[in-house]
């Protein structure tokens, strides 16, 4: 556990960085600290690990204020990475990873053995550990940096705007990656961002700083959403808030019909039958291949088999139980039909949510606020 | 004319040893005395720049000037062209001494410091390995130099390839002058090519 007890920090030119922070970081949780740029969240970061000293107020890492450590001791003990990942340009990448170890007096042989376990972890090829860093892309560039962060295996990790210098496909990669790692690992991380949806997707708890060093709120991210806590916040947070909530919500409760969902060997007359707008056909494994619209049904003769109507492609389902609302509503928005396909974890049908079902179930999620599902990540 | 050099092989081959020795060694003493000086510089900025105008005085001293001004101390010696050129050499080294280990990227030395390495341990490890291939640059400038004046020590007495410059002259011979002056910039060629060498054998990282 990390916590900071009323920490400020004033530059010598009168700056004032961080003011009076209170601010408390759980074991095997992710704290984001965002906000604009000049409002103390790096700085607070790397009073940390002391490469910054606070002017006043104390830091306690597990109890103990970390201005009673060996800076360089306590050092070993905080992963830590940064943007432009750091890595030493003269090291091969299992070098670069098996620093601390070897700092730690490790023998060469074990560190590296440990560097290509790490490698591993962080998804890279084993074929990379005795490339140099300006070998590598600058996404393996910070996948590196966060093995060589995890080698000692330290409880606690630091990063500094660790995603920023990478483009969004491959930043949205390197996001996922940390939630699986995270989800195994349990590390105390305490992670700079600028940006909100980052610290959206990748925390358990979003401290949002002010200018100046001033806290605004912390919260969980989808109360940050749902509850901000002044204008500012939800200014920072953005205006599109309501549906991006909406991703921490579960489909869990959704009502899905699955009466205008027909098999491709059913013939027309039976998609009639049912007096829908549109027939969500499937093949013969029961996943979506087409929508029927009632036009085209009225059109053909009533014993052709649905599979061979024209169909209008299916845009994208929703995985009922691990997609959130916002997957849900966002099928429904893109599908011809104005419907969700939901389906199971093998992709097949389960039944369609229409708007109402979807505006239904954000209610319902809504009412008793202390048992909200948690229906967060992929 | 040409079996002047069959004929005076030794002489000319005991002279090529003699500038080579004359001429490489004060860049490396030039070279050991930039590195701690070059630290300083780079970490106390304030020193750098006193520092930086007295060296560029004394390499604006005509080397000749610089080993009449050392004789009433040393004679006419090897040392007295050594000191002179090893100073010559730590004008030439030292800046890019200095440049070496401010180029070394912020983000660099800052994750390094927060890997838990102390000021020292990072210099050694970090910062002069990342400094090597600018500070080799300024040593292959330092010798190549430094063989070229070595030469001139022959003015003095301080026997190098300079004697062929000065007998040939004296004996309007030229043929021991360009003897002279092809050896003179093969020794430091070839000390140059060692010096690259050296460089990709301790840089295998570098971008090239």
């Amino acid at each position: 556990m990390i916590t900071f007890e009323a920490v400020t920090k004033r530059y010598p030119d009168g700056t004032l960085a961080v003011d009076a922070l209170d601010l408390t970081v759980p074991d095997g949780k992710t704290m984001v600290l965002v906000g604009p740029s000049g409002c103390g969240k790096t700085t607070s970061l790397r009073m940390i690990n002391r490469l910054v000293e606070p002017t006043q107020g104390a830091i306690f890492l597990d109890g103990t204020d970390v201005k009673d450590r060996n800076p360089s001791q306590l050092r070993r003990g905080i992963g830590y990475v940064i943007q432009q990942s750091g890595l030493f340009p003269h090291r091969t990448v299992e070098d670069n990873i098996a620093t601390v170890p070897v700092l730690n007096g490790w023998p060469r042989r074990k560190a590296r053995a440990r560097a290509r376990e790490l490698l591993t972890l962080v998804g890279l090829d084993q074929d990379l550990a005795r490339r140099y860093p300006h070998q590598l892309s600058g996404g393996q560039q910070q996948r590196v940096g966060v093995a060589r962060a995890l080698a000692a295996d330290p409880p606690v990790l630091l990063m500094d705007e660790p995603f920023s210098a990478v483009d969004p496909v491959v930043r949205a990669s390197l996001q996922d990656q940390l939630l699986a790692l995270q989800a195994e690992l349990r590390k105390t991380i305490v992670l700079v961002t600028h940006d909100i949806e980052e610290a959206i997707k990748v925390g358990d708890l979003v401290a949002l700083f002010r200018p100046h060093g001033k806290l605004a709120q912390v919260a969980p991210p989808e109360q940050l959403l749902a509850a901000p806590a002044d204008d500012y916040v939800a200014g920072f947070v953005g205006f599109d808030r309501g549906i991006r909530r909406l991703s921490f919500l579960s489909t869990d409760a959704l009502v899905l019909d699955a009466s205008p969902v027909l098999p491709a060997d059913a013939t027309v007359a039976k998609a009639l039958a049912t007096s829908q707008p549109w027939i969500c056909v499937t093949d013969a494994d029961r996943r979506p291949s087409g929508w029927a619209a009632r036009e085209v049904l009225a059109a053909a003769a009533g014993d052709t088999p649905l599979g061979q109507l024209r169909a209008e492609p299916i845009g994208h389902p929703f995985t009922v139980g691990t997609d959130s609302l916002r997957a849900a509503l966002d099928a429904a928005v893109l599908s011809p039909a104005g419907q969700a396909i939901g389906v199971d974890g093998d992709g097949r049908v389960l039944g369609l949510a229409t708007f109402d079902q979807l505006r239904a179930a954000i209610q319902a999620a809504d009412a008793p606020a202390g048992d909200r599902m948690e229906a967060r990540r992929p | 004319m040409w079996s002047w050099i069959p004929s005076n092989g030794s002489l000319i081959w005991q002279l090529t040893w003699e500038n080579a020795k004359l001429g490489v060694l004060p860049a490396l003493y030039g070279l050991v005395i930039s590195l701690p000086l070059g630290v300083i510089a780079a970490r106390w900025r304030w020193f750098y720049p006193p520092v930086l105008t007295v060296v560029n005085i004394l390499y604006a001293i005509p080397s000749l000037a610089l080993f009449i001004a050392l004789i009433p101390a040393f004679g006419l010696t090897d040392t007295t062209v050594s000191i002179a050129l090893t100073v010559f050499s730590l004008c030439v080294i030292l800046p890019n001494v200095v440049a070496g280990l401010r180029g070394v990227p912020a983000a660099v030395t800052q994750a390094a410091t927060a890997m838990g390495y102390g000021a020292f341990r990072r210099l050694i490890a970090v910062e002069l390995p990342l400094a090597v291939p600018v500070i080799l640059a300024g040593l292959r400038v330092g010798v190549v130099a430094s063989i070229s004046l070595a030469s001139v020590g022959q003015l003095i007495g301080v026997s190098s390839l300079g004697y062929l410059f000065i007998d040939g002259l004296q004996r309007s011979f030229p043929t021991e002058i360009y003897v002279g002056l092809v050896l003179v910039i093969a020794l430091a060629l070839v000390c140059d090519l060692i010096l690259v060498a050296v460089r990709r054998a301790l840089t295998p990282w570098a971008v090239s």
